[in-house]
C-alpha cells in the first residue's frame, strides 16, 4: 500500500462569516478577501512540509488543479510540483493532475511534465483530469459538451507526444500542430498515468479500457464513498478490468496525535474551516452536458444508497456543524493516536479496496507547526505499519525509482520488532 | 400542425409542420422547441410552417455530427433545400435567430425574408448579457417574461412518453445550446452581418431581459437596412406574452409589397 502527502492550498484568513454572508468559495469569490503576501506565506508553508513529507517516508506528494477559489489556491499544479521535484528526493511527484482540456496548446503538459520528470529523476506521475465544472467550464470557458471530447484528443497527443521517435503533424478537432517533437522527454518513457472522477461512467470505461489508476478524491470518507466505490469495482469485476488495489486512490483527512484528546483541541478547529469555507454555489456545480444523464442516475442511485450517511448528516458536515468525533465516526475525518489511527486507515483500505491512499496531512486553517506534527507521526509511526497491505500485488502505478528509493529507505531504518508484528 | 420525423444523412429530427401558403421555416431558441404552439398554428392560417427541433434537442439526434456552428448551419441548408419549397421566409427566435441569420448569410438564395425574434449572435462589452446558464428558475423568470404569469402560457416540445423526466429534457436541451451559447453567446455573426442581403425584420419585446434594449440598437446598427420593432409589454417570448401584435408584425412585414434585396 502506498501513502501521499497532500493537502488542498486552501486561503487560511477568510473571514468567519464567510458562509453567512452566502459568498461562494468557487469561481466568483471577491478577491479583496485575500492578501496576496498571505498567500505566498501559505504556499512557502506548503512546500517545506511536502519537503518534510519526503523525508518522512511518504511514497507521493501530491499537487493539484483549480481555478479561482481560496479552497484550492493551485491553478498550476505543475508550479508547485516543480518547487518539489528539485528540492526532494525520494517520493513520487503526484499530479492529480493537469486538466488536460484547459492546455493550449496541449503540448505543454507533455512539455511541462517530461520537465518534472527529468528533474525529478523519473519520480512523475501524470494525473489527467477533466476539472470541476467550476474549473474547467466557468472558470475556463469550455462548452461543457465538448469538455470530454477536448480530454481526449488532448490525451492522445500528449502520449504520442512522449512515445514519438520523430516529428509528426496532429490535425485535430480542437488543435493543429504540423510539427509536434517535444523536448525534452519524460525518463519514465511514459509514466504512471491516474484519471480521478466523481462516478462518471464514461470515466469508469476510459481506466478500465487504458488500465490507468482511478481516483475517487472526495472528502466524506468512507461511508460516503462506500457505494460508488463497490459499484466501480463491481463495474471493474464486469467488464474484465484489473482489480489491482493499487490502481485505486482514495482521497482522506488524516488528524494524528500523541493522544486523542489532543487530536481533538489540536484539529477541530481548521477541521471545521475546511468544510464550512467550501462553500459551494449550486449553479456552479451542475453545467448542463458536463455529466451526461446516464451518468447522473448512477450518481443519484449511488447517493441514495449510502445507508451510513443522511442527507443531513452531509448538510451538517458542510456547515461545520458536527462534533469533532462524530467527523470522525461518519468517515469525513480519521483522527487520533497512529495506532487507533492506522487500525483506521487499515479498515478504509481493505472495506474500499485501495492502494494508494492520499491523506491530506494538512487542512483548512491548521498551523504549521500541526501539520508537520502530523506529517510525522503518520509517515513515521502510521506507514511503516501498514506496508503489508496489498503486498502480494504489484504496483504499476507508481514510478520505479520512487518505489525502490522508499523501500531502501525503510529497510534501512529501526525497526521496532513489537509493533512490526502487530 | 402534425408533429412527424425528418431525416437527413446522421440527422434524425422531429418536425412539427402543417397549413398552406407560402412556405415558412421557423428555428426555436435555447430552452426547447415550443411544440405545435398557438402562435405557429395562427402563422400556418396563411403559410406551409416547417418547424424542426435542432439538433441534440429533444428527441432530435446528429449532435455528435456538429463541431462548430458552421456545421450546424450547412445542416440547415441541406434541410430547407431537401423541403424542395424554394426561398422560405425564415423565422428565427432567440438562439434560432442566430441561426436563421446565420443561414440567410450562407445560403441567400433559400431565403427570402428574414424575422428575428430577440436574437442571440451579438456581444457588447459594454452590456454583457445576463448568463442564462447560471439563472436559477425563478431568476431566468425575472428576465425572460414582463408578466412571469404567462409562462403558463409557453408550450413546450416536452413528451413524458418519450422516457426523459423534465429535468432531463431541460438538460439535454441546455447542453446542445451551450454548443453555440458557452461562455458567451457570440460565434462571430456580427464580422458575417455584412453580408446579410434579405430583407429583415428584428423583433425585441421591450421589457426581455435575456437580449436587452442595448441589443436593440446594436442589431440595427449592424443591419442598417433592416427594419427594426418593438413589442410594448413583452419580454423574451413576444409571440406568447403579446401574440396578436407579435403575429400582426410578422405578417405584414412578410406581405407587404416586393422590397429590394439589399445592394451587394
Amino acid at each position: 500500500m502506498k501513502f501521499h502527502w497532500f493537502a488542498e492550498a486552501t486561503y487560511p484568513h477568510l473571514p468567519d462569516d464567510f458562509p453567512a454572508r452566502g459568498l461562494s468559495s468557487w469561481v466568483n469569490t471577491p478577491t479583496e478577501l485575500m492578501d496576496p503576501v498571505k498567500v505566498g506565506e501559505t504556499y512557502r508553508m506548503f512546500i517545506r512540509l511536502m519537503q518534510q513529507a519526503d523525508r518522512d517516508g511518504f511514497d507521493g506528494l501530491a499537487v493539484n488543479e483549480h481555478h479561482q477559489t481560496p479552497f484550492a489556491m493551485t491553478p498550476s499544479p505543475n508550479l508547485l510540483a516543480a518547487s518539489l521535484a528539485s528540492t526532494t528526493e525520494n517520493a513520487a511527484i503526484l499530479i492529480i493532475g493537469d486538466s488536460l482540456a484547459l492546455y493550449n496548446p496541449p503540448t505543454r503538459v507533455a512539455e511541462e511534465m517530461a520537465y518534472l520528470d527529468c528533474v525529478s529523476g523519473g519520480r512523475v506521475i501524470a494525473g489527467f483530469v477533466f476539472g470541476t465544472p467550476m474549473d474547467s467550464v466557468f472558470a475556463y470557458g469550455n462548452p461543457p459538451p465538448e469538455l470530454r471530447d477536448r480530454f481526449h484528443e488532448a490525451r492522445g497527443l500528449i502520449l504520442r507526444a512522449w512515445e514519438a521517435k520523430e516529428p509528426f503533424a496532429f490535425n485535430g478537432k480542437y488543435t493543429q500542430l504540423r510539427y509536434v517533437n517535444v523536448w525534452p522527454k519524460p525518463i519514465q518513457q511514459r509514466p504512471p498515468i491516474w484519471v480521478p472522477g466523481s462516478g462518471s461512467l464514461e470515466t469508469w470505461d476510459l481506466v478500465i479500457d487504458e488500465n490507468y489508476c482511478y481516483g475517487h478524491l472526495s472528502f466524506s470518507g468512507l461511508h460516503s464513498a462506500k457505494p460508488m466505490v463497490d459499484a466501480y469495482w463491481d463495474y471493474v469485476a464486469a467488464r474484465g478490468g484489473d482489480t489491482n488495489p493499487h490502481r485505486m486512490a482514495f482521497t482522506q483527512l488524516i488528524c494524528c496525535a500523541a493522544t486523542d484528546a489532543e487530536a481533538e483541541a489540536k484539529y477541530y478547529d481548521a477541521v471545521r474551516y475546511f468544510y464550512r469555507m467550501n462553500t459551494l454555489d449550486p449553479k456552479f456545480t451542475m453545467a448542463p452536458g458536463y455529466t451526461t444523464i446516464r451518468s447522473q442516475q448512477a450518481m443519484a442511485a449511488h447517493l441514495r444508497n449510502a445507508p451510513n450517511l443522511r442527507p443531513e448528516d452531509r448538510a451538517r458536515a458542510q456547515k461545520g456543524e458536527m462534533s469533532f468525533w462524530e467527523y470522525d465516526e461518519k468517515g469525513y475525518i480519521i483522527a487520533g493516536t497512529p495506532q487507533r489511527v492506522r487500525q483506521r486507515v487499515r479498515e478504509l483500505a481493505k472495506d474500499l479496496r485501495i492502494g494508494q491512499l492520499i491523506g491530506c496531512l494538512h487542512m483548512g486553517d491548521l498551523c504549521e507547526e500541526t501539520a508537520a506534527e502530523n506529517t510525522h507521526l503518520f509517515g513515521t509511526q502510521v506507514i511503516p505499519h501498514l506496508r503489508d497491505l496489498w503486498a502480494d500485488q504489484p504496483d504499476h502505478w507508481t514510478p520505479p525509482i520512487s518505489q525502490q528509493r522508499i523501500a531502501a529507505r525503510s529497510s534501512a531504518a529501526p525497526k521496532n520488532v513489537f509493533e512490526a508484528a502487530e | 400542425m402534425i408533429q412527424s420525423r425528418m431525416r437527413l444523412g446522421d440527422f434524425d429530427v422531429r418536425i412539427w409542420s402543417g397549413g398552406a401558403g407560402p412556405p415558412l421555416v421557423y428555428l426555436h431558441g435555447f430552452e426547447h422547441h415550443p411544440g405545435a404552439a398557438p402562435y405557429l398554428q395562427r402563422l400556418s392560417g396563411d403559410h406551409q410552417i416547417l418547424a424542426p427541433e435542432h439538433p441534440g434537442f429533444g428527441a432530435s439526434t446528429g449532435f455528435d455530427r456538429l463541431t462548430d456552428l458552421q456545421d450546424l448551419i450547412l445542416y440547415y441548408r441541406a434541410l430547407v433545400e431537401g423541403w424542395g419549397r424554394g426561398p422560405v421566409d425564415l423565422v428565427g427566435h432567440c438562439l434560432g435567430g442566430m441561426f436563421a441569420a446565420e443561414l440567410a448569410v450562407l445560403a441567400p438564395q433559400l431565403v427570402r425574408r428574414l424575422v428575428l425574434v430577440d436574437p442571440y449572435g451579438l456581444w457588447l462589452d459594454d452590456a454583457p448579457l445576463p448568463d442564462p446558464f447560471l439563472l436559477v428558475p425563478a431568476a431566468l423568470a425575472a428576465v425572460k417574461w414582463r408578466d412571469p404569469a404567462c409562462a403558463a402560457r409557453e408550450t413546450s416540445a416536452f413528451d413524458p412518453a418519450l422516457g426523459d423526466t423534465a429535468a432531463e429534457f431541460r438538460t439535454i436541451n441546455l447542453t446542445a445550446a451551450s454548443k453555440f451559447m458557452w461562455p458567451i453567446p457570440d460565434r462571430g455573426l456580427a464580422r458575417r452581418l455584412p453580408y446579410l442581403t434579405a430583407p429583415t425584420l428584428v423583433i425585441h419585446g421591450d421589457a426581455d431581459g435575456l437580449t436587452p434594449p442595448a441589443y436593440e440598437a446594436a442589431w440595427a446598427a449592424a443591419l442598417p437596412h433592416a427594419r427594426t420593432a418593438v413589442i410594448a409589454d413583452a419580454g423574451h417570448l413576444p409571440m406568447v406574452e403579446a401574440e396578436g401584435a407579435f403575429i400582426d408584425l410578422v405578417e405584414d412585414f412578410l406581405n407587404e409589397a416586393p422590397w429590394p434585396r439589399v445592394p451587394e
